[in-house]
């Protein structure tokens, strides 16, 4: 490999903010037309580094040399390293929605003629690099009307309009179901064969051993290593060592389940879309949960596990048609979020920032949010009592943060979700819906979180988990359910799941019941 | 020299937004000192304090609702036509009428309430934005106002005046000052006493460590001393004036609303929805009624505004309440509410509407003209929010919240993340 | 201890009020000089101007002649302007500042005459004499002096020139008139008015004149606002309803804006120009009169209001009585204010020349 020609190389990065030090003599060798995979739990350096190095950062904000193409490049802004062909494609994709595919490829960038924007050649290109990355649409589709894994085709094809050299691609597949990460993955495959060098950086190590040829590890803003995937065969279990410092045994906590009596019962549910009603978004669903089981609900994106749960929970999604919860023995009517609240439900959702947390909120503000009534007195709350019920969950969840008066927006993903967790711990709920409890969450906290919810099994409360990752729902949930399109289609005891025999239920209509 | 560290950090609170709150009356303090001297000492005169607080108790007022609905992610532009209208209908039904005053303020207060209900049943039910539904309250009411009054001026008796135009009455022995003040001013130093111990016993039982006692010494003995002197110089003003009525409404509703919104599940509530609104929801918060409220509060405190003004004026006029919401709007946003909502305080409101009113009165003072006055205030407002913007961007506290989402709050727009200069290393910091 | 400390903190506070009020002067002014001191103040004191927003010529240019008038008088002059937007909170804020800052006397020209007792009041108890200028301050027992126009002579005159006009024109009745007046809202456009009926009534009860479209009232003759476009139409209307085969021989109208849409509408309407009247001498109006058209204008000359609202308050500095000429007709609703009235003075192309002759601007038109 070595005697690939060196594209970029970047040499002792240093990076510091006010208090603290991001980088910290960080080296990165990146050869010609090789995928190069850089991971590292959150908050190890990864994305400051990517800033760094496109510029984000301009050059003398940092200390150290990016050596690109055999010459120090000193970038002052994202304009300077794209026009030298880096590209870097974040995770939040940078598209506006209402805008056409064609409008979206060549913002910023229009094929002008005599001054004018020339629609005729901007969509004749468009299509040219829509077919590039392997995208069948008409170039004037709004980018709201197609899905995020087409959309992220989008960004990519926008990239190539910028004749890119160095593709960057900050957490591809996070967002995108089985398949269409799977056709990103080839994609990436396909540049690599026509020479087009990637950066990639994945949680999910999986892809990274399927993909990636070298691997650079960070750590607490340091490099770690860099791994040669095939000369060093590299496994996942390499990579974790790596990126956490110490071996885990195990990615699940070990746990016996203490299952009791079915508790909660959902009843032919059915809901509709909230805009178009012709949609219905939950089919005549029927689902129980015991005390102490951990329940998963496996499906592809979009297959109605969300919209389910939440208008389990108090309607809070779609329009409410017909279907009884059944909880106790006793049928209860759940009108509003509140209702379900005083009822014993608790659904943590799958967005954090967008619908999980008020990131303008302390700690202690955000863990008593849910149930404000427990802290307060004739309506005036009581602070002390709020400090002492935030303090005892940020110990019992060992929630990394110096004090609870300290804003959730400065806290990792991990302990963000502890900390929502944390408020939905405070409503003393029977039963938890979590709905993708460890997406965005580095190994380490992922490890801690299965240890909470296995913890609140125990005692004796219900908990759902919603999962797009098949590992993690096979290794936590004591049985789960498969969905497809709105509708239940399996349920399949924790000894019999397989990803295969998931995978198939969540894609068919057919029914298999392994109890 | 740890003593020196204690100081700063205990004084004022460590906290951001406590810096941010002794930043803004730290300008306020130096704002009062540079017109004093300018003015030659004119500006703590007690017969200018008095007026100063007199005229500026309605936007201070209209401030404490403005705040409210800032904090929930809306805008009010309608709370000067609203006091318009309130303040015609109340003139005209105590003229024409002849209601007596006090079942006419009630009345008022009554038609701001209407009126809050119309705008809360558009911004909530219905999901209208609120810059659209008090634009048009601004139109539609202002046009009340001119349509009921005919454009003519309606004088008011004199019991109601006392609202606007009163004063904390005279009696006891001659003391040489106004014997009513001086014990308002003695309620209020052992009140701010009082919550100074209470907030030393509070700390306790957090388990947390209060500021050293010398501190809390220093601290209590700042506040009374200003009080003092607050309350010598108001009671030392001319035979007749003293603390005015205005502003006792003020003292007494901006002590009540920061309790709600402080230390209140209704109050914090408020925050929560203006800091996202589809989290707060999703925890039960009922953002409809939430909402409704503080739209319907906003509209009776105008009302409340319009009487006071109103009152002071002796009479209700076409003009009344022209421009207030563009002040109101001000000195929220200079006290440090953001402009996307879940961020600010009614004390800081406050500071923020005197910084306004001193700049104005000591410029008048020194015979400015309106015109550059204007200019003046459009700069302070201007520059007061910009360094907000420099300093959260140099990654020291923050003003504007950690993340700026769209104007509209709406769900349809997905609320991006907050810039991640800020937040990597603050990751890096708490993970790492 | 914490007794202890909660007890020293109460003594530290009432000592460190009892060391404020030792140090403290008291209560400042008993003056509740409500009663004539009369005894004048020092001639180098502080006056206060306070006058409406800056949106016509007329008080920008009555804020310049204060400026230099009270200056030369060898007073300190503070000549404030009410904001644009915010006319009374400004004005209201604006007269405490001059009350604070201790002005002997305080000249106000209102932008809402009812709206500003409370000041005044605060003015007139911390000792300055407060006057009126040009708009009667109402609702107020404070107020000292008014210095105005006689606007009730304003009417007449144009009442009169309206009756002389027509009869130069055509010797002989009867002469077909239409009445236009001011907005409702501005006190002085009834007063116009009610000087104008004064004259024309007679002559209307008589037979010899003849409001032919049977529009009397004040209600049917307001303008809203002054507007210049309302006048235009109501006077399109008027044509069209009232004038198709009549001829249209006079038109009472309050000011000079009016006047012009008056004469457009008529213009317009293929008449021949009957007599009408105006007021305030603007410049294009001027110009239609010297060109023939509009038949009269009235002049009050700021130069005079504010000539003899400066003589009022060099008399009160020497501790005189102001010359007023009228004791009875000015009632605010709370008094009878002494008051100083000006006479207007009616210019037809007659004699602009001469009524212009002191007036940079207008002085060249009537050449």
């Amino acid at each position: 490999m070595s005697d690939v020609p060196i594209l970029l190389e970047m040499r002792s990065i240093t990076k510091e903010f006010p208090g603290v030090k991001a980088l910290s003599d960080v080296n990165l060798v990146v050869r010609a037309g090789e995928i190069h995979a850089i991971c590292g739990e959150n908050g190890a350096g990864k994305s400051t580094l990517m800033k760094v190095l496109s510029g984000v950062y301009p050059y003398g904000s940092y200390e150290g040399k990016i050596i690109y193409q055999g010459s120090e490049s000193k970038f002052s802004d994202i304009r300077a390293s794209e026009n030298a062909g880096i590209v870097i494609i974040h995770q939040e994709l940078a598209l506006i929605p209402g805008m056409s595919i064609a409008e979206n490829i060549f913002l910023g960038n229009e094929p002008r003629k005599r001054g004018a924007i020339d629609w005729k050649a901007a969509n004749r290109m468009a299509l040219d690099l829509m077919a590039r990355v392997g995208l069948q649409e008409n170039p004037d589709t709004l980018i709201k009307d197609i899905g995020v894994g087409k959309q992220q085709l989008v960004e990519i094809a926008k990239a190539f309009a910028k004749d890119v050299k160095l593709l960057i691609l900050d957490e591809p597949t996070a967002a995108l179901n089985e398949a269409d990460s799977r056709h990103l993955l080839d994609l990436l495959r396909g540049f690599r064969s026509r020479g087009i060098t990637s950066i990639m950086i994945s949680h999910k190590l999986n892809e990274i051993e399927a993909i990636a040829d070298q691997i650079t590890i960070l750590r607490d803003g340091r490099t770690v290593e860099t791994l040669d995937v095939k000369a060093d065969g590299v496994d996942e279990d390499r990579i974790v060592r790596g990126m956490v410092g110490r071996e885990l045994s195990s990615r699940f906590p070990d746990h016996t389940p203490k299952i009791g009596d079915v508790f909660f019962e959902v009843r032919d549910w059915n809901v509709r879309h909230p805009i178009s009603a012709e949609r219905q978004v939950c089919k005549n669903e029927s689902f129980v949960v015991r005390r102490g089981e951990i329940v998963g609900f496996a499906g592809l994106m979009g297959a109605g596990r969300t919209e389910l749960a939440m208008s389990v929970f108090g309607r809070s999604y779609g329009v409410y048609e017909s279907g009884t919860i059944i909880k106790d023995g006793k049928e209860i009517v759940l009108k509003s979020v509140a209702d379900a609240i005083d009822n014993g439900l608790a659904y943590v959702s799958e967005d954090r920032k967008a619908i999980g947390l008020n990131l303008l909120d302390d700690i202690k503000s955000s863990t008593v949010a849910a149930k404000l009534s427990k802290i307060s007195h004739h309506g005036v709350l009581d602070e002390v009592e709020e400090y002492q019920a935030a303090e005892a969950y940020r110990k019992e969840l060992r929630t990394k943060a110096p004090t609870v008066d300290e804003s959730v927006s400065k806290l990792s993903g991990g302990n963000q979700q502890k900390v929502v967790l944390a408020k939905w711990m405070f409503t003393d709920p029977d039963l938890l819906i979590l709905d993708e409890p460890t997406r965005g969450i580095d190994v380490g906290a992922k490890y801690e979180i299965y240890g909470i919810i296995q913890r609140l099994a125990d005692q004796g409360k219900g908990v759902i988990v919603i999962s797009s990752e098949l590992p993690e729902l096979i290794g936590l949930c004591d049985r789960i359910y498969t969905v497809f399109e709105g509708a239940i289609t399996g349920e399949i005891a924790r000894a019999d799941a397989t990803p295969e025999n998931l995978m198939k239920q969540m894609t068919s209509t057919k029914k298999m019941l392994t109890r | 020299m740890s003593r020196l560290k204690d100081l700063q950090k205990n004084l004022f609170g460590g906290s951001s937004s406590n810096a941010r709150q002794f930043g803004m009356i730290f300008t306020l303090v130096a704002i009062v000192v540079l017109f004093q001297i300018l003015t030659d000492g004119l500006t703590l005169q007690s017969n200018n304090l008095i007026a100063l607080f007199q005229q500026n108790s309605y936007i201070l007022i209209l401030a404490i609702g403005m705040l409210m609905v800032i904090v929930a992610g809306h805008i009010d532009l309608s709370v000067g036509s609203i006091a318009a209208f309130a303040g015609i209908l109340v003139a005209k039904s105590m003229a024409e009428w002849s209601l007596p005053w006090p079942a006419a303020i009630l009345f008022g207060l009554v038609i701001g309430a209407i009126i809050g209900a119309w705008q809360g049943f558009w911004v909530a039910y219905v999901g209208v934005p609120a810059f659209i539904v008090t634009l048009a309250g601004m139109l539609l009411f202002r046009g009340g106002n001119q349509f009921i009054g005919n454009a003519s001026t309606i004088p008011v008796p004199e019991g109601f005046r006392q609202i606007g135009a009163g004063f904390l009455p005279e009696f006891g022995p001659n003391t040489g000052y106004n014997n009513a003040t001086l014990l308002l001013g003695l309620a209020a130093a052992v009140a701010v006493v009082w919550r100074e111990l209470q907030a030393r016993k509070t700390r306790r039982e957090m388990d947390a460590d209060p500021a050293p006692m010398w501190i809390s010494i220093l601290r209590m003995a700042i506040m009374v001393g200003v009080i003092a002197f607050a309350s010598l110089r108001f009671a030392s003003g001319r035979v007749g004036t003293s603390f005015p009525i205005s502003g006792i409404i003020l003292l007494v509703l901006v002590i009540a609303y920061s309790f709600y919104t402080r230390n209140t599940a209704g109050g914090r509530h408020i925050y929560a929805v203006g800091g996202n609104s589809r989290a707060a929801e999703l925890s039960g918060v009922k953002l409809k009624r939430v909402n409704f409220f503080v739209m319907m509060n906003m509209s009776v405190l105008a009302a409340l505004a319009g009487m006071i003004f109103v009152a002071r004026s002796a009479a209700s006029g076409p003009q009344d309440g022209n421009g207030w919401e563009l002040d109101a709007i001000a000195a929220v946003f200079i006290g440090g509410a953001a402009v996307s909502g879940g961020i600010g305080t009614i004390s800081g409101s406050i500071v923020g509407g005197l910084v306004m009113a001193v700049l104005n009165n000591g410029l008048q003072l020194m015979g400015v003209g309106t015109d550059r006055v204007q200019i003046i205030k459009g700069l302070v407002l201007l520059l007061a929010v910009a360094i907000d913007v420099y300093n959260k961007s140099q990654g020291r506290f923050s003003i504007i919240g950690s993340l700026m989402r769209p104007f509209r709050r709406d769900d349809s727009a997905p609320p991006a993340s907050p810039p991640d200069a800020e937040r990597e290393p603050a990751k890096v910091a708490v993970s790492g | 201890m914490r007794k202890f400390f909660g007890s020293s903190v109460v003594a530290i506070s009432a000592a460190a009020m009892l060391a404020l009020a030792g140090c403290g002067s008291g209560r400042d002014g008993d003056s509740d000089s409500g009663g004539e001191a009369a005894k004048g103040f020092a001639a180098n004191s502080l006056i206060g101007v306070a006058l409406p927003a800056k949106t016509s010529e007329n008080w920008v240019l009555a804020g310049d002649l204060f400026t230099n008038g009270l200056k030369e008088a060898g007073f300190q002059a503070d000549v404030q302007y009410a904001g644009a937007s915010t006319t009374v909170a400004d004005q209201q804020a604006q007269i405490t500042a001059m009350t604070t800052k201790g002005a002997k006397v305080i000249v106000i020209g209102a932008t809402d005459a009812a709206q500003l007792s409370t000041q005044v009041a605060a003015a007139h108890a911390a000792g300055a004499k407060v006057i009126a200028y040009d708009r009667l301050i109402t609702n107020t027992p404070d107020l000292d002096y008014y210095v105005a126009f006689d606007n009730f002579k304003v009417g007449q005159l144009q009442g009169q020139a309206l009756l002389d006009g027509m009869k130069a024109k055509k010797p002989n009745g009867p002469y077909n008139i239409e009445l236009f007046s001011g907005s409702p809202d501005d006190n002085n456009a009834g007063v116009f008015f009610n000087g104008a009926m004064d004259v024309l009534k007679p002559e209307i009860d008589k037979g010899n004149v003849v409001v032919a479209s049977g529009q009397k009232d004040v209600k049917q003759t307001a303008i809203q606002g002054w507007k210049a476009e309302g006048a235009q139409a109501r006077m399109d209307q008027l044509l069209t309803s009232t004038y198709g085969n009549k001829e249209l021989d006079g038109v009472l109208s309050p000011n000079d804006t009016l006047a012009r849409a008056i004469l457009t509408s008529v213009k317009g309407a293929g008449k021949p120009v009957p007599v009408v009247t105006g007021q305030d001498s603007e410049v294009e109006s001027v110009k239609s009169i010297v060109a023939g058209e509009q038949y009269m204008t009235i002049n009050k000359d700021t130069r005079n209001l504010v000539k003899e609202t400066i003589n009022m308050v060099k008399a009160l500095q020497a501790g005189d009585k102001p010359q007023v000429n009228d004791t009875k007709s000015y009632n605010n609703g709370s008094k009878v204010v002494d008051t100083f009235l000006l006479p207007p003075v009616a210019v037809t192309k007659a004699n602009a020349a001469e009524a212009y002759a002191n007036d940079p601007k207008l002085a060249p038109l009537t050449k």
